[in-house]
């Protein structure tokens, strides 16, 4: 039989893969759009990707799990078209996650976005690129480190996630327990040497990450303004 | 390639644009103005870069596209010109051979262009396998034009292309778009404020003043009027037109043709019928009423005095005329008076010295 910590750090490192796919897919023209938008409605979008933030995970957790019933529009909508609910199911924890750590992926990719000049675009224009060639050809790789930062921070953010897992997700082995979760069942069941080691993974693996991303981050001659992490 | 705007766009600070002009599908049309005068607004709004409000009244066409009205606007990538920056703007993540081939690989046009002349024209192929960081100002600018160039573009806009660069390096620029003046058949829209590059490389001249044209016609006919010449002060030139009449090879100079008076210059390499372009600064030119003897200065035309600069300075410009063409000489108010100069009067204008410019493209 395989050690429910190992299926815990399996299922952990998937939703925060697939968690960093989506916040890609998504995230990225979201980023794009706030860096360059000069419409009024950023002003509304920006604080309401910022919020994940502050706001506590039980409060996010909460509303989630009320969107998740099948009484509500969007859950009716689920359960039609895959037969089954969102709520304490890996699927659930995506969304809940792809909320929760969408800040941590939009934001410095905004950021890096912000610092590419209107002028080597409009130039990249006159060339004959079209948005899509310029976006491809000149902003993605001069916003290559801003990739790797947000999609850092999401991936560990979501490995970190916690208060909104229990809330949706709840405790299920092999299927929604994460190794947060885990670690406080190691705690509340007083088994302090498996917590121990899980702890200090978490911690070591998180420093790690950090300091890849910091690293990364120094300046070298010739490139592009530096990325600044979070907010 | 030609290009007609007819615009009238207002800008929050009030300033307002309303000009209407040709550009046209040969020579360089320079847009001359100060700083202010909305000349890189108007290159800017040719190219598609800016395209007003809807309040505004924009109507841009190019031979029978519209590239902008109340309906249309046609983007940039989409107009097949090429744009120069005061700042270069190369891509930082690519080599200079990396920029070069990103606009070989999105060619508006397939134009019967040579790279490697393009590279041999502007001295690139030491400069291949460097990063843009590392490059000077001029050569990032002659790496910005190769790049155009290579883009197929069929009509190239620059937007004072040696404003960021410095004078040693500027100097050294100009002759590099001079040949490209005098080598290709794509029209040019040249914004600037100096004057000195108007008269090296300018066609046609659209005068720019506060949003609107003051003054439009061909740089011969603009360059010796001296509403344009009295605002330079000492780099205050004409320009004039001759032709290569034959060449003197014991005294190694060249004989020009300038309204049946002759013009000696430096021995050059021209053919003989050729027509040239000469600059001749207001201040190397001096004014005597006899014809002078016994002088080293060679050049010496009996020309009429047509008008005088009025402005309370110690010089004065006066506007010289030989048939067709003028001249301008600046000289003293003191001079002036001693000579007693009228309108109309024979005088012999003395030229220190001459620049030829290029060979005339104009038509």
């Amino acid at each position: 039989m395989i050690d429910p910590d190992l299926v815990s750090l399996t299922i952990t490192l998937k939703l925060a893969g697939v968690t960093t796919f989506i916040l890609f897919l998504v995230g990225t023209p979201l980023a794009w759009w706030l860096a360059r938008t000069r419409h009024t409605a950023g002003f509304l979008i920006e604080p309401l990707v910022a919020l994940p933030i502050v706001l506590p995970p039980t409060v996010l957790g909460f509303y989630l799990l009320i969107l998740f019933s099948p009484s509500s529009g969007f859950g009716k909508l689920w359960t039609s078209i895959t037969g089954s609910t969102l709520a304490f199911t890996f699927e659930g924890l995506v969304i809940g996650s792809v909320i929760y750590s969408l800040p941590f992926y939009v934001q410095p990719l905004q950021v890096a976005f912000e610092g590419v000049k209107q002028d080597l675009l409009d130039a990249a224009a006159t060339l004959g690129a079209g948005p899509l060639d310029r976006f491809i050809n000149i902003v993605a790789p001069l916003c290559r480190r801003g990739f790797v930062v947000a999609g850092t921070l999401a991936f560990a953010h979501t490995v970190g996630e916690f208060g909104i897992v229990l809330m949706i997700g709840g405790n299920i082995p092999g299927e929604t327990r994460v190794l947060s979760i885990a670690l406080f069942n190691h705690v509340e069941t007083l088994q302090y040497g498996r917590a121990h080691l899980m702890a200090a993974g978490l911690l070591v693996f998180s420093f790690v990450l950090l300091l890849a991303v910091y690293t990364l981050n120094r300046q070298r001659p010739g490139q592009s303004k530096r990325l600044s992490i979070g907010s | 390639m030609e290009i007609t705007a007819d615009i009238h766009l207002t800008r929050n600070a009030g300033f307002i644009l309303d000009v209407d002009i040709t550009v046209r599908p040969r020579g360089i049309t320079a847009l001359y103005g100060p700083s202010g005068s909305g000349k890189s607004t108007l290159l800017r709004l040719l190219a598609g870069l800016e395209r007003g409000t809807d309040k505004d009244r924009i109507r841009i066409t190019s031979e029978n596209t519209v590239w902008q009205d109340e309906t249309t606007f046609v983007p940039p990538e989409k107009r097949g010109i090429g744009f120069v920056f005061q700042q270069q703007q190369l891509f930082p993540h690519l080599t200079v051979q990396g920029n070069l081939h990103f606009a070989l690989n999105r060619q508006h046009t397939q134009n019967d262009l040579d790279a490697d002349q393009v590279y041999e024209w502007l001295h690139l192929m030491p400069l291949m396998g460097k990063e843009i960081y590392q490059l000077s100002g001029g050569e990032a600018q002659r790496v910005a034009i190769a790049r155009v160039l290579l883009n197929g573009a069929k009509c190239i806009l620059l937007d004072e292309p040696l404003g960021s660069i410095d004078t040693a390096s500027r100097s050294r620029i100009l002759p590099y778009l001079d040949r490209l003046h005098r080598n290709l058949q794509i029209p040019m829209v040249y914004v600037t404020h100096s004057y000195e590059e108007i008269t090296y490389l300018a066609d046609y001249l659209f005068v720019l003043d506060e949003g609107k044209i003051k003054s439009k016609g061909s740089l011969l006919e603009l360059s010796s009027t001296l509403e344009l010449n009295s605002v330079e002060g000492e780099s205050a030139a004409a320009v004039i037109q001759c032709t290569v009449a034959k060449h003197d090879l014991t005294y190694h100079l060249s004989e020009l043709d300038f309204e049946g008076a002759t013009i000696f210059v430096n021995a050059e390499n021209y053919r003989v019928d050729e027509s040239l372009r000469v600059r001749i600064p207001a201040r190397d030119v001096s004014i005597a009423t006899t014809q002078p003897d016994n002088s080293s200065i060679l050049n010496v035309l009996e020309v009429e005095v047509v008008s005088f600069e009025e402005n309370p300075g110690p010089s004065v410009l006066v506007r010289l005329r030989r048939n067709k063409q003028f001249i301008l000489a600046r000289i003293t108010k003191k001079s002036l008076n001693i000579l007693n100069l009228q309108r109309g009067q024979k005088v012999y204008a003395q030229i220190k010295s001459v620049a030829l410019l290029m060979e005339n493209t104009g038509e």
